[in-house]
């Protein structure tokens, strides 16, 4: 019986001999799903940050074969609804983003860190959000918009 | 240095070479390579950017290609304020290279800074053809129609939009270089204080794309029948591919094309799936020749050169008085400093769409220069450069590194050779190890004070790469004429904007076996790391205040320096007293002649864990006129959380002539964790025009970083990145 992962609701199928392709290949050059950027390939950038079973995971060091069965939220799944996630809002609010090429990890990111810490305070901030590099600089916009979508102040 | 006589310099003009800043050249200009800069817009050429579409919506070809700098945003605002528009209003597009005349490249933070006044006077230029319509239209003197958002008001009150002005037969309005007037009345220039776009932060009309994913990069562009392509990187810089050997290759599975062309140094594959590509890739034996002489570091032969004493340097840049003459002077500072290769490491790994066909050749790609790259792409495939055309994408980053789009010309060629259209995807090994690199910088400078604190003496010699000559894209045949002009990339920010009674100023730009080229700010940060070192060794040597010292000093002409100085100073509290282990430095610049900007850095010495941390920057900055303060404020924090990465982490390492840190686990750029939190302050002096602010706040950032060290530990740093261990021991 062939494996099935949910992505975005969505259930697919893995195909058998894609089994050792990585997550971020198959969402962006078979499904076509590239809000989920490449960056480094080795874990070490964040850009392809997504859920797995909501937790934020790196799409670059997960294979297909470890996702059967899992449910996957990307950024284009994010919003619900026809509605933005309050990260996304909150990025929208503080103009966060430059280039823009990081900023999905990013949000991917920050909505797990809203999930498990609601009322997270400038050290959690940067811890959960160390792993996701911006070259173009933007850490402090990201900072005060984390803040922002749990309700807090802007620095 | 000579003059140049009308002819040489109208062919230079033509190439764009003049913009390179050459003013004395070799009589071999015929074989000299097309380059990828272009020359400064001219006022008319705004015509061909601004339109009135038939339904009264205004489009605006953007002329600056947009990486997050917000150039495109800014000169948007520029046509908003023009044709009394909102700036969501105006449809800012990225022009395919057949839609407009080519322009400039987008790099050096001239977005604003050149592109303003053409802009404006195109836009003010179609607002009043679009007045003497109304005129027609209602038969009287267009003195008596009133502007009106969106429109005008006309006698007797009446709106009439330029929607209503559009011909009835749905033709795009716009004016030619012919039509408009020399001086129309350009609101841009003359309503300062009561702009109503300029000046405001307009968000960039793709942020909610780029919040859910849909904002579309390089990589993310796709044709149907599509397929993935990849070539071999050659294992160091200058290797050249002799014979592959693809048998194996050939029948792997997915395999749509091996492509083997050693004249292009090219050992390819076409394949239906990135990962069927790459594996067949793998399974190519190719025969590399390789160059002579491979050491392990390519930087050696600055090295060697700085190694020979007395040194024999290339270039005079300043040369005024006798820096010999040692009488009268009893406070010195001076010291060698030395910075790094580093990479540009934009977070999209870069990538190219192309699709070859008989009629045309269509190519996506996001690079700073589309007409240079649709003028290379035409010269690979031997086709004419108007059946190139580049449709431009919005790039995960440029800094300086996208002159060239290297995909884009691979993905030509396959796409030629499978007959369909291909995508190359760079992997971040290849970024690191495919594209130039800012080259590395030795430094000696030698100074003196008066008694009375003025500057007596100002040697300053330093060795380092062309940057604006050492892409390895230029033809081997036109280096060694290349060679033996001064490279200003090199020499940018070199130039102090201080005085002294004697000056010499010297230096050679030595090309290197890996390609060096423009990385964000050019030369202006490890010039301004030397410079604004010593001015803080000397301004202590001399008992004065660094910020006193350099102000006391300032060449009249940069004034305005002063201010942005005092203003960092105030905003940092410059001279309180600092818990033991911190320390407070401050660097100024002046980048381009043009924009003035001061840093001050707070630095801990943490000893328990043996880290230099920066904690928080202020920065004043003073570019003329703000268009968005917004984009400006990004700018500035970027750059200096750039500054703290070339300050304290990034570096280049090389092996065996390659780059061996090739991805983020070697190449340390700056985290969340070690992000200063970065207060700025814009100063707007009264008339000043709009001038660039994509770099200005690199150049002082390390250097500020490097004396507020000093001031917490009595360490001088001598070499970039400063590493906990270098300065402290490893005890």
């Amino acid at each position: 019986m062939a494996a099935n992962f949910k992505l975005n609701g969505k259930v697919f199928a893995i195909p058998p001999d894609l089994k050792d392709v990585t997550l971020v290949e198959y969402l962006r050059d078979h499904l076509g799903q590239t809000g989920t950027k490449f960056g480094c390939g080795i874990g070490s950038c964040g850009a392809c940050t997504v859920h797995i079973d909501g937790q934020a995971e790196r799409s670059c060091q997960t294979v297909l074969a470890d996702i059967a069965g899992a449910q996957i939220t990307t950024i284009e799944g994010l919003s619900f609804g026809g509605k933005l996630h309050p990260v996304q809002e909150a990025w929208i609010t503080e103009q966060v983003p430059q280039c823009g090429y990081c900023q999905p990890g990013q949000i991917m990111t920050a909505a797990a860190l809203q999930n498990e810490n609601p009322n997270p305070n400038d050290q959690d901030i940067r811890d959960a959000m160390n792993g996701n590099l911006c070259r173009c600089g933007t850490y402090q916009k990201i900072r005060n918009a984390v803040r922002l979508a749990a309700g807090g102040q802007i620095k | 240095m000579t003059s140049l006589d009308l002819t040489r310099r109208r062919f230079l003009i033509n190439t764009g070479w003049t913009a390179v800043g050459i003013t004395a050249l070799s009589a071999c200009s015929s074989i000299m390579p097309v380059l990828p800069t272009q020359n400064e817009p001219e006022l008319g050429d705004g015509y061909a950017w601004v339109q009135l579409l038939p339904g009264g919506q205004a489009r605006f070809f953007a002329p600056r290609m947009e990486m997050g700098q917000g150039a495109s945003i800014g000169l948007t605002q520029v046509v908003a304020e023009e044709m009394n528009l909102a700036a969501s209003s105006v449809a800012c597009i990225a022009p395919a290279t057949s839609q407009v005349p080519a322009f400039k490249m987008t790099a050096g933070s001239e977005g604003i800074d050149e592109f303003f006044g053409p802009v404006s006077h195109a836009a003010a230029n179609l607002r009043e053809h679009l007045r003497r319509l109304a005129a027609l239209k209602f038969n009287i003197n267009s003195a008596g129609i009133a502007d009106e958002t969106g429109g005008f008001r006309v006698k007797g009150g009446k709106f009439v939009s330029y929607g209503e002005l559009a011909p009835v037969d749905g033709k795009i309005i716009s004016v030619s270089e012919n039509e408009g007037e020399d001086q129309p009345r350009r609101y841009a220039l003359e309503r300062r204080g009561r702009h109503k776009s300029i000046g405001s932060t307009e968000p960039d009309p793709n942020l909610a794309h780029m919040v859910t994913g849909k904002a579309q990069f390089s990589r993310d562009a796709s044709l149907p029948g599509m397929a993935f392509g990849g070539s071999l990187m050659p294992p160091v810089s200058g290797a050249e591919l002799k014979n592959a050997d693809a048998a194996a290759a050939g029948s792997m599975p997915g395999v749509i094309k091996v492509v083997i062309e050693p004249s292009h140094n090219l050992a390819g594959i076409v394949a239906k799936t990135p990962h069927q590509m790459r594996a067949a890739l793998g399974a190519i034996k190719p025969e590399w020749h390789l160059p002579e002489n491979i050491t392990d570091n390519p930087g050696d032969r600055i090295r060697d050169f700085w190694s020979q004493i007395p040194r024999d340097f290339e270039h005079d840049l300043i040369s005024d008085g006798d820096v010999d003459d040692l009488s009268e002077t009893s406070i010195t500072g001076s010291g060698q400093f030395e910075t790094s290769f580093q990479s540009h490491a934009a977070m999209e790994p870069r990538a190219g769409l192309a699709w070859v066909r008989d009629e045309k050749v269509e190519v996506w790609c996001g690079t700073q220069a589309p007409f240079f790259i649709q003028r290379r792409i035409a010269q690979i495939l031997g086709r004419d450069e108007d059946d190139v055309i580049l449709h431009p994408m919005r790039m995960g980053g440029g800094f300086g590194g996208r002159v060239l789009c290297q995909p884009a010309e691979t993905a030509a060629l396959l796409s030629r050779a499978a007959k369909r259209p291909v995508k190359v995807q760079w992997t971040r090994e290849d970024e690191f190890r495919g594209n130039y690199f800012q080259p590395p910088y030795f430094h000696k400078i030698d100074a003196a004070v008066f008694e009375d604190g003025s500057i007596s003496r100002w040697r300053h010699d330093f060795a380092s790469a062309p940057i604006f000559f050492g892409i390895d894209a230029i033809p081997k045949i036109a280096r060694p004429i290349l060679d033996r002009l001064a490279d200003e990339g090199t020499a940018r920010g070199a130039t102090p904007p201080y005085r002294a009674a004697n000056k010499l100023v010297r230096y050679s730009d030595i090309r290197l076996p890996v390609s060096t080229g423009a990385w964000r700010g050019l030369g202006a940060a490890p010039n301004s790391f030397a410079i604004e070192s010593i001015m803080d060794q000397l301004a202590r040597n001399a008992g004065i205040d660094p910020i006193q010292f350099r102000i006391k000093n300032l060449e009249t002409q940069h004034i305005r320096l002063a201010q942005v100085m005092r203003k960092a100073g105030d905003m940092a509290g410059w001279g309180r007293r600092m818990p033991t282990g911190s320390g407070l430095g401050m660097a100024a610049a002046v980048y381009k002649e043009k924009t003035y900007v001061a840093v001050v850095a707070e630095v801990t010495i943490n000893h328990s864990g043996k880290t230099i941390e920066v904690p928080r920057v202020w920065c004043a900055q003073d570019c003329g006129l703000i268009v968005n303060p917004g984009f400006v404020e990004q700018q500035i924090i970027g750059n200096v959380v750039w500054g703290v990465g070339l300050a304290l982490t990034e570096e280049v390492l090389f092996s065996g002539g390659a780059a061996e840190t090739d991805n983020f686990d070697g190449y340390e750029i700056v985290r969340q964790e070690n992000a200063p939190y970065v207060k700025t302050a814009l100063i707007e002096p009264e008339g000043a025009p709009p001038v660039g602010a994509g770099e200005p706040a690199i150049a002082p950032t390390p250097a500020a970083i490097a004396n507020a060290i000093f001031a917490a530990s009595a360490k001088r740093v001598r070499k970039l990145p400063v590493r906990y261990d270098a300065l402290f021991g490893n005890t």
